[in-house]
Parts: C-alpha cells; sequence; structure tokens
C-alpha cells in the first residue's frame, strides 16, 4: 500500500499544481476586501497541495498496510470495462436497441452466463423490456439511432 | 393539528404515494437481500424512474427502498451470513449461528420486529425533532451556516475513512469539483474549458451513479460474490413468541435510542449505529456469554439499530440541508430536482411536503413491516436471481440514469469517468463517501463563506462573533482531533485495513 500511496500523492500533487494553475488565470474581483470567483479554488488548492504532501511523508515513513489481492475475476473486470467504453461510443450512433443488445449479451458472458440461447433471449428481452419502460412508459428521451423510424 | 402536517398526511396517503412507498419497500428488502447490491446502489437504478415521477411519489418510492434495504440486508445475514448491506453486518453474528441451528424463522421475525421498532422510534425522533430544528435553524446567518456545512464535512471525513488523511483528501477533491462551472455567487465562469455543457457544472447524481455503481459492478466481476444463492434452511413461522418480545425490550431500546441518534450525525450511518448497540446490549446482559452463538438479543439490538438511523438521517437532511450518507444525499438530488431544496425554509415555505415526506416514512416502516413478514418466503426465492441477467440490467440502468438527468450524452461520459475515479479511489483505499458529500455541501459551504466575508469586509473574526459558529467550529476541531487519536490507536493496536460503509 506504500508504493500505491506515494503514486497517489505524486497524482495528487500534480492535479494540485495544475489546479493551482488554472485557479490563477480565473478573473479577480474589483471590489477591495470581498473575496472573488478564485477566493475557495485557492483554498482547494493549498489544502490539496498540504494533504498530497502529507500523503507522500506518510508513504515513506507510515505503516505498509495490506494491499487488496487481486483474482482471476480482475481480467474479467479490465474486460467490461473495456465493453462499457466501446458501448458509450456507439451508443449515440446506433441508438439504445442496437447498442444496448450487444453490451447485454458481452456483460452476461463476462458474469458466467454460457448458455448461447439464455444469453440470446436475456439480452434480446431485457433491452426490449428497458427501452418500452422508459421510452414509452417514463418518457425518457432515449435514442433511437439507425432504427428511427423504424421503432417508436 | 397544523394544516401543514394535515396536507402532509393526505399527500403521503394518497393511493398513488401509498402504492410507490409498498413498490419502493418490496423493491428495498430485494436489492438489500441480494449480496452484491446495496442500498445506494438500488436507488441510483432507480433514480431514472423518479426524473419523471412527481416529487411526492418519487421521495415514497425513495423512502421505501431505504427501510425495505435496511431489513433486506438482514435477510441474507441470517440465511447466508453475507450481510446483504453493510448495516446488517452485525447482524449476522448471533442471526447465522440461529439460522445454522434450524431457527432462521425466529431470526428473521426478531428482526423483522426489530427493524420496525427502531424505524417507528426514528418516525417519532423526526417528526417532532426535525421541525423544532428547521426553526431554530432558520435564524442561523451565513456564518453559522458556514460553520455547520464545514462542520459536517469534517465528521464526515472522520467518520469514512481509516486513514484521515485519505478521507480529506477525498472531501478536498470533491470540492476542487464543484468550483467547475459557474461561481455560486457572481456567475463568473470557472474551469469549464469552454464546453457549454459544463457550465453548469457536473450534476452530483451524475457523479454519484459513477462513483457507486461502476465499482460495484465491476467488484463483483473481480471478488466473485458467487451465483444465484440457494437457501438450504427450511423456513418455519417468523411471528416473534412473547417471551421473545419480552426477552428483546432492553436490547430494542438501546437500538433505537442509539440508531436515532447516530443517525442525526452526518456520516456516522447503519454499521456504526448496528455495532455500537450490539456491544453494548451484549456488555449489559446477563447471558453476555452467549453472544455470537445465536442469541435473539444479538439480533434485535443491531436490526433496531440500522433501521432508526434512516429516520435519524432525515433529520438534517431535511432541516439542514446536510446529508448523512449516500442515501440521504440521492434523497437531496432527488428534492432538488423537483424544485424543492431541504432546508430550514423547507418547512415554512413547503411545510405540506415536509410532513408528507415525514410521514411517508411512517407508512414505509408499515408496509415494511407486513410486507417483510407475509412475503418473507417469496423474497427469499429473489435470492436465486443469477447475477448474469441482475448486473447487466443495473449497468444499462446506469447509462439510462445519467442520460435521462438532461437527456444529454454528455452527463454519461461524466457517469464514466466518476466510475474510473471510484475505480482508482478504491485500488487507493480511499473512502469515496466524502467525496460525494463534499459534491453535495461544497456550493452551500463557498456560498456562505463568501457571503460571510463580504458582509466583514473580509474580516474573518466574523466566524469567532457568534456563538453558533464558535460552537460548530469547536465542535469541527473536536471532530478532527478525535479523528487523529482514534487512528493511532488503531495503529498501535491492529494492522491498517479499511473498509468503507455505506448503505
Amino acid at each position: 500500500m506504500r508504493r500505491r500511496n506515494i503514486i497517489a500523492a505524486l497524482v495528487l500533487l500534480a492535479l494540485g499544481a495544475g489546479y493551482g494553475i488554472l485557479t490563477s488565470q480565473l478573473p479577480t474581483r474589483s471590489l477591495p476586501d470581498t473575496p472573488g470567483p478564485p477566493f475557495f479554488p485557492w483554498i482547494n488548492t493549498i489544502v490539496l497541495l498540504a494533504l498530497s504532501a502529507t500523503l507522500f511523508v506518510q508513504g515513506f515513513v507510515g505503516a505498509n498496510g495490506p494491499v487488496p489481492t487481486g483474482s482471476e475475476g480482475r481480467l474479467r473486470a479490465t474486460w467490461a470495462l473495456g465493453v462499457f467504453v466501446v458501448y458509450l461510443v456507439i451508443l449515440p450512433g446506433l441508438g439504445f436497441l442496437l447498442a444496448t443488445t450487444p453490451f447485454f449479451a458481452a456483460l452476461m458472458v463476462l458474469f458466467g452466463e454460457r448458455r448461447v440461447l439464455r444469453v440470446a433471449a436475456g439480452a434480446i428481452l431485457g433491452t426490449a423490456l428497458l427501452y418500452l419502460l422508459f421510452r414509452h412508459g417514463f418518457g425518457v428521451f432515449l435514442p433511437t439511432g439507425l432504427l428511427k423510424g423504424i421503432v417508436p | 393539528m397544523s394544516p401543514d402536517v394535515l396536507a402532509g398526511i393526505s399527500q403521503a396517503s394518497g393511493f398513488l404515494v401509498l402504492l410507490s412507498t409498498v413498490v419502493g419497500v418490496f423493491l428495498g428488502l430485494t436489492v438489500g437481500m441480494i449480496p452484491g447490491m446495496t442500498i445506494s446502489t438500488g436507488i441510483i437504478v432507480l433514480l431514472p424512474v423518479t426524473f419523471v415521477l412527481p416529487a411526492d411519489i418519487s421521495i415514497a418510492l425513495l423512502l421505501g427502498l431505504y427501510v425495505g434495504g435496511m431489513t433486506g440486508g438482514s435477510f441474507s445475514a441470517v440465511l447466508l451470513n453475507i450481510p446483504g448491506t453493510p448495516s446488517a453486518s452485525a447482524t449476522a453474528l448471533d442471526g447465522y449461528p440461529m439460522s445454522a441451528r434450524g431457527e432462521a424463522g425466529r431470526a428473521l421475525g426478531i428482526a423483522i420486529t426489530s427493524s420496525f421498532i427502531g424505524g417507528m422510534v426514528s418516525f417519532l425522533c423526526l417528526l417532532f425533532i426535525a421541525p423544532l430544528l428547521a426553526e431554530v435553524a432558520l435564524s442561523f446567518r451565513t456564518e453559522d451556516m458556514f460553520a455547520l456545512v464545514f462542520f459536517g464535512i469534517t465528521i464526515i471525513c472522520s467518520f469514512a475513512a481509516q486513514s484521515l488523511v485519505k478521507g480529506l483528501l477525498s472531501g478536498v477533491i470533491g470540492l476542487a469539483i464543484v468550483t467547475i462551472g459557474q461561481d455560486p455567487v457572481m456567475g463568473t465562469q470557472r474551469f469549464t474549458f469552454g464546453q457549454v455543457n459544463l457550465l453548469g457544472g457536473i450534476h452530483f447524481l451524475t457523479a454519484m451513479i459513477g462513483l457507486f455503481a461502476i465499482p460495484q459492478l465491476v467488484s463483483n466481476l473481480v471478488e466473485s460474490v458467487g451465483g444465484a444463492q440457494r437457501i438450504q434452511t427450511k423456513l418455519q413461522s417468523v411471528l416473534p413468541r412473547m417471551s421473545d418480545l419480552r426477552a428483546i425490550r432492553m436490547p430494542v431500546t438501546i437500538g433505537s435510542l442509539t440508531g436515532a441518534f447516530l443517525g442525526i450525525l452526518p456520516g456516522a450511518g447503519g454499521p456504526i449505529a448496528a455495532f455500537i448497540s450490539y456491544d453494548y446490549t451484549r456488555r449489559i446482559s446477563k447471558r453476555r456469554e452467549k453472544f455470537g452463538e445465536g442469541t435473539v438479543e444479538g439480533v434485535a439490538a443491531p436490526e433496531s439499530a440500522n433501521n432508526a438511523v434512516t429516520g435519524g438521517a432525515l433529520i438534517p437532511m431535511m432541516t439542514l440541508g446536510i446529508p448523512g450518507d449516500p442515501v440521504t444525499a440521492i434523497l437531496i438530488g432527488a428534492l432538488i430536482i423537483h424544485g424543492l431544496a431541504p432546508g430550514p425554509l423547507m418547512f415554512t415555505e413547503r411545510g405540506d411536503f415536509a410532513f408528507g415526506l415525514i410521514f411517508s416514512f411512517f407508512w414505509a416502516n408499515i408496509f415494511n413491516f407486513i410486507i417483510a413478514l407475509t412475503a418473507l418466503r417469496v423474497l427469499v426465492k429473489l435470492l436465486a436471481t443469477p447475477r448474469s441477467l441482475l448486473m447487466p440490467t443495473v449497468a444499462v440502468l446506469c447509462v439510462i440514469g445519467s442520460f435521462a438527468l438532461r437527456n444529454n450524452f454528455f452527463d454519461v461520459y461524466v457517469m464514466l469517468f466518476f466510475g474510473l475515479v471510484g475505480l482508482a479511489m478504491r485500488w487507493l483505499d480511499m473512502p469515496v463517501v466524502p467525496l460525494l458529500l463534499a459534491l453535495v455541501l461544497g456550493v452551500p459551504l463557498e456560498e456562505n463563506l463568501r457571503v460571510a466575508l463580504t458582509s466583514s469586509q473580509g474580516d474573518i473574526s466574523i466566524f469567532f462573533s457568534s456563538p453558533i459558529a464558535v460552537t460548530f467550529l469547536g465542535l469541527s476541531a473536536l471532530s478532527i482531533i478525535w479523528s487523529i487519536r482514534s487512528a493511532r490507536l488503531r495503529q498501535r493496536s491492529d494492522p491498517p485495513s479499511s473498509k468503507e460503509s455505506s448503505p
């Protein structure tokens, strides 16, 4: 955990510095003795840098706590995140029904379902039910994408 | 009886509101029971529905889920020794041994009854304390409000983290994120990078969906909490015996009062209340050596405590606009979406709605008791829901929820970004709750700080001229000192480990 703390502290120090630079570019208020728009971000910058520095020091002198152990599931989790990103990229263009069905199916497989029929039925029915419920039941304007004009 | 109270009773007793309370309770019991699903995740899943429903129905639905979820967590704790929610962890200590010796029905009956009593005690606290506190809070000036919100943030950080530095860092990151968008006093654009979508800032519900649901999904994949669960124990009658009811009088009293009190404190939450009640009940019990082997007292104390927390947590949320946990933070978000700002003015400007919320909470407890007792066997079968169907549904609902907020894909990408942030924080053992609550409290914190300093022309002594502000600032200092002290004690006694508790 020590090494992780040091990495986190360095990333947060960089973030704090970047936030500080952006804060210095904010417009200030002309009225004297009154806090302007950069006032609160400056406080955040100082506290963020101070705490990050403390974490950095703790990384060297603190106790080395246990690192959460991984498992074979980590690979599946990485796959799931990848699938999620692809889904969000294709969703606006393809529309909810066409994008969600394969996404749903992929997640079902990653969560251990191997029977093809079940995956297909779950993905198609699950997606269709969610679409009907939210688009027509609750009036959420889910995108139709390529199926515009074909599905209501 | 004041007209607002009557209007509140009428609002909460309308057919559709009652129906949504029942649905909420049923969903809550289900969500709370399924290991790997938390109440927060359940509420996130329901969010897109609440955007389009009227405010009274939405709140009744969410309150039902909140109350039901607390009780549902005990089902899997008793039957499987896997607490459905962190708040049910203490219940498993005695609940599971009872189940193992064939008394699962008895343990569940005690858990349901204790939850009901705890919930009703907290309802009474909410009904009588909240209006009084709101009246007191009306006299708060900006410097007092700043000190109060600051206290809320420090106490949340200290409760939520094993490492105070990481808890505070998480909170500060949240405070930095709320500065994105227009500044709350002058309307100046800050950190928008020319993005029109960032002008309104980052909606905390979007952040919340990402912070909680994505790591939850990933952790279900990584930790592989198991597929569908099957109950081996046969459930007999769940109606508690008279002798059991007599035995749980004291534990339920301790649990209910402890839970209601700790619920009022931001960040304390169900798990802490449950363990404190369990421990105290064990200490004063004549048969303390039996605790851990399956006693009804050991089930009753934590179960009454974690349900009593719910009403307690609604008190600061409704009267001060300060959420005590992620669930009340979401409730604030749901209210804001419907144009209702929680805080002291809620009782004067929308007293009917405020009391309607309180009485919806009352109904939620009633229905929770009835549904849990009568539909237990059906509910338990839901433990067999395949994870491979449940989790993809949750993932899609996260996307719908963040999209439905403003019909905007930008929010969906923001949700994913916060999901990755949540994962990174989990990797670092950094709690996400302070970040989330800072997202809620950041704007009032900055607004009150700047308005107070503007009115005093930059003189910071304004924060030390009001007794209320001084009290809260003093409490903030005490909270930080206490956290540092307990962290040191913990380091000496235990190897560091961390498990964040969120409902």
